[in-house]
């Protein structure tokens, strides 16, 4: 459906993003992940053919940008970092001028700005003034003008910051039901998010992709962490947990409770090992549960360009 | 072609729902009330006393002509607070964005954004019609010379938007728009009246007249005489061309930035 390859994007000499290749299949949902800064919002601006890059090519539903924009624009429904919206015009006059910009046929212009307006539950401020609607609902109004005209490829800049929680698990359920019809791209920098709702994720820092996997390999191929409860801890625990083969670290925290923290290679034999090397120890084994190893972490680590094996 | 009429649409409602249009087409019919009743009453003191064979009476034709003078200039310096907003405010409200990812051609939305302006001087124009019905009604004028004035203000003025449209494009704030389109529109002032009074030869050009040719001021005044000179339409529409490529290629040039 989308087809980057080796997109370049310049401004003056600082190069925003250098290089970058990725598709996306139909029906997919992206999450496009990065700290502030990293790409994402000029990369989207390129794919929606707002922007020009300086390089590459791109193409979308089997359209170059750069060659037919016009038909890239038809196809694809886009909500920028901040909702572009006119705060003198009621909601209706909003959707109504953006069903006409998008040139949506008279006949079908109600049905559609109903569509719009239920799917992102805006009935209720259909007729207020825009520069009189909180965030949240701004955000909606922002997202109903990208789905308007039933696009094909759905790109949201940011789509939930700013918003409370309860309006953040409103946009993912939104966001989620959109799934199946259309592509979905968004980018973010909160990774619950990501978890929640995409099938893969592009992370991208320094305007480079420094990742690209599906969300469930990340959680399943992580290393992981046990945290084990004991009675009685010694030094002697420690060593000989470490002696266990595939064990990668063991922290040993004593403040309240007795804590060992183990980083491991996933596997149930290892699970195995691991408790009966504490029982056998007689230390009096209270608890022990696994901690994955967060998305958060792998993240950060990417971000910081540091593995996590310790 | 949708596109422009979406636009036209969308801006006429950004005008009638702010107080700015109501406040500016009643200042404008205010002022021109005023200068209306002084003229009026010049005219009265001077056929009155041109029929006790005091002094030479003026004609209705150079009240008429007066009148259009003023009004012509007091809406020339009224264009900036229909154009300053046109495309400063999109910028400032980041709604480029979807202007520029809808499939709209920035040329449609140059033409919508200009007609929308020249809509609403349109409407002045048919508004300031009142007093000019009052010496229909009362006098007989020349209605040629109505006519030709009022195409000439509609040209002229088209001229002025087009540059505010251009200068909107330009700044990034209606304030900064404003301010500089002023600016503009005094030079554009200062060099037709500098033009007549100059006679500086440099090679084989008599300067002057040059200066003033470059000013839409002049053009208008043969407008206002009754006569239409081809030459003078063809400057405006050129000079209106000109202006809305320029802006055009301004605001396609965001693209790159």
């Amino acid at each position: 459906m989308i087809e980057v390859r080796e997109l370049t994007k310049r401004y003056g000499d600082r190069v925003a993003v250098d290089n970058i290749s990725f598709s996306v299949k139909r029906g997919e949902i992206l999450g496009f992940l990065g700290q502030n800064g990293a790409g994402k919002t000029t990369t989207m601006k390129i794919l929606t053919g707002f922007m020009a890059a300086s390089a590459g090519t791109v193409s979308v539903a089997g359209f170059d940008v750069f060659e037919s924009p016009v038909e890239v624009k038809k196809r694809t429904g886009y909500l920028p970092e901040t909702p572009p919206l006119y705060n003198e015009l009621l909601v209706s006059e909003y959707l109504s001028f953006v069903a006409d910009l998008r040139g949506i046929p008279k006949a079908q212009k109600k049905t559609k700005i109903d569509r719009a307006v239920e799917k992102c539950q805006l009935g209720d401020v259909r007729n207020r003034l825009i520069a009189h609607l909180s965030k949240g609902y701004r955000q909606r109004v922002g997202i109903a003008q990208a789905i308007i005209h039933d696009p094909e490829i759905v790109i949201l800049d940011e789509p939930t910051i700013g918003l409370d929680p309860k309006q953040v698990s409103e946009a993912r359920s939104l966001i989620k039901s959109m799934k199946s019809e259309r592509t979905l791209i968004y980018s973010t920098h909160i990774l619950s998010e990501v978890a929640a709702t995409c099938d893969r994720i592009i992370v991208i820092d320094k305007g480079k992709i420094v990742a690209q996997e599906a969300i469930g390999e990340i959680q399943a191929s992580g290393l992981i962490k046990v945290e084990i409860v004991v009675r009685v801890a010694n030094d002697q625990i420690v060593a000989r947990l470490k002696e266990v083969r595939g064990v990668r670290s063991v922290n040993l925290i004593t403040n309240g409770s007795n804590r060992l923290v183990v980083e491991a290679e996933a596997g149930d034999e290892l699970m195995a090992e691991i408790s009966k090397t504490v029982v056998n120890q007689n230390a009096g084994l209270v608890r022990m549960s696994p901690v994955k190893l967060s998305l958060e972490e792998y993240y950060l680590d990417l971000i910081g360009g540091r593995r996590a094996t310790v | 072609m949708n596109g422009i009429t979406a636009i036209m649409k969308k801006e006429a409602r950004s005008y009638f729902y702010s107080p700015v249009a109501y406040i500016v087409i009643g200042v404008f019919l205010f002022i021109m009330g005023i200068i209306f009743y002084t003229f009026v009453g010049i005219y009265q003191q001077y056929a009155y006393a041109s029929r006790m064979g005091g002094s030479q009476g003026i004609s209705l034709e150079r009240l008429i002509s007066q009148l259009f003078q003023n009004m012509a200039f007091i809406l020339t310096f009224m264009t900036p607070v229909f154009t300053m907003k046109l495309f400063a405010e999109e910028k400032r409200q980041n709604t480029f964005e979807l202007l520029f990812t809808a499939p709209l051609r920035p040329g449609e939305l140059v033409l919508g954004k200009f007609f929308s302006a020249f809509g609403i001087i349109l409407l002045m124009l048919v508004l300031s019609f009142v007093y000019i019905a009052f010496l229909i009604l009362w006098g007989n004028p020349d209605l040629r010379v109505v006519g030709s004035t009022y195409l000439g203000l509609a040209l002229s003025l088209g001229c002025y938007l087009s540059l505010g449209a251009l200068i909107s494009a330009i700044a990034n704030t209606q304030a900064v728009a404003f301010v500089i389109n002023f600016i503009a529109l005094l030079f554009l002032w200062l060099i037709q009246s500098v033009g007549q009074r100059v006679s500086v030869k440099w090679g084989a050009i008599e300067w002057g007249p040059v200066l003033s040719y470059l000013s839409p001021l002049g053009h208008f005044n043969t407008f206002a005489e009754g006569v239409i000179h081809l030459k003078d339409v063809v400057y405006f529409l050129t000079f209106i061309t000109f202006m809305l490529f320029l802006t055009h290629k301004v605001v396609e040039s965001n693209r790159w930035r």
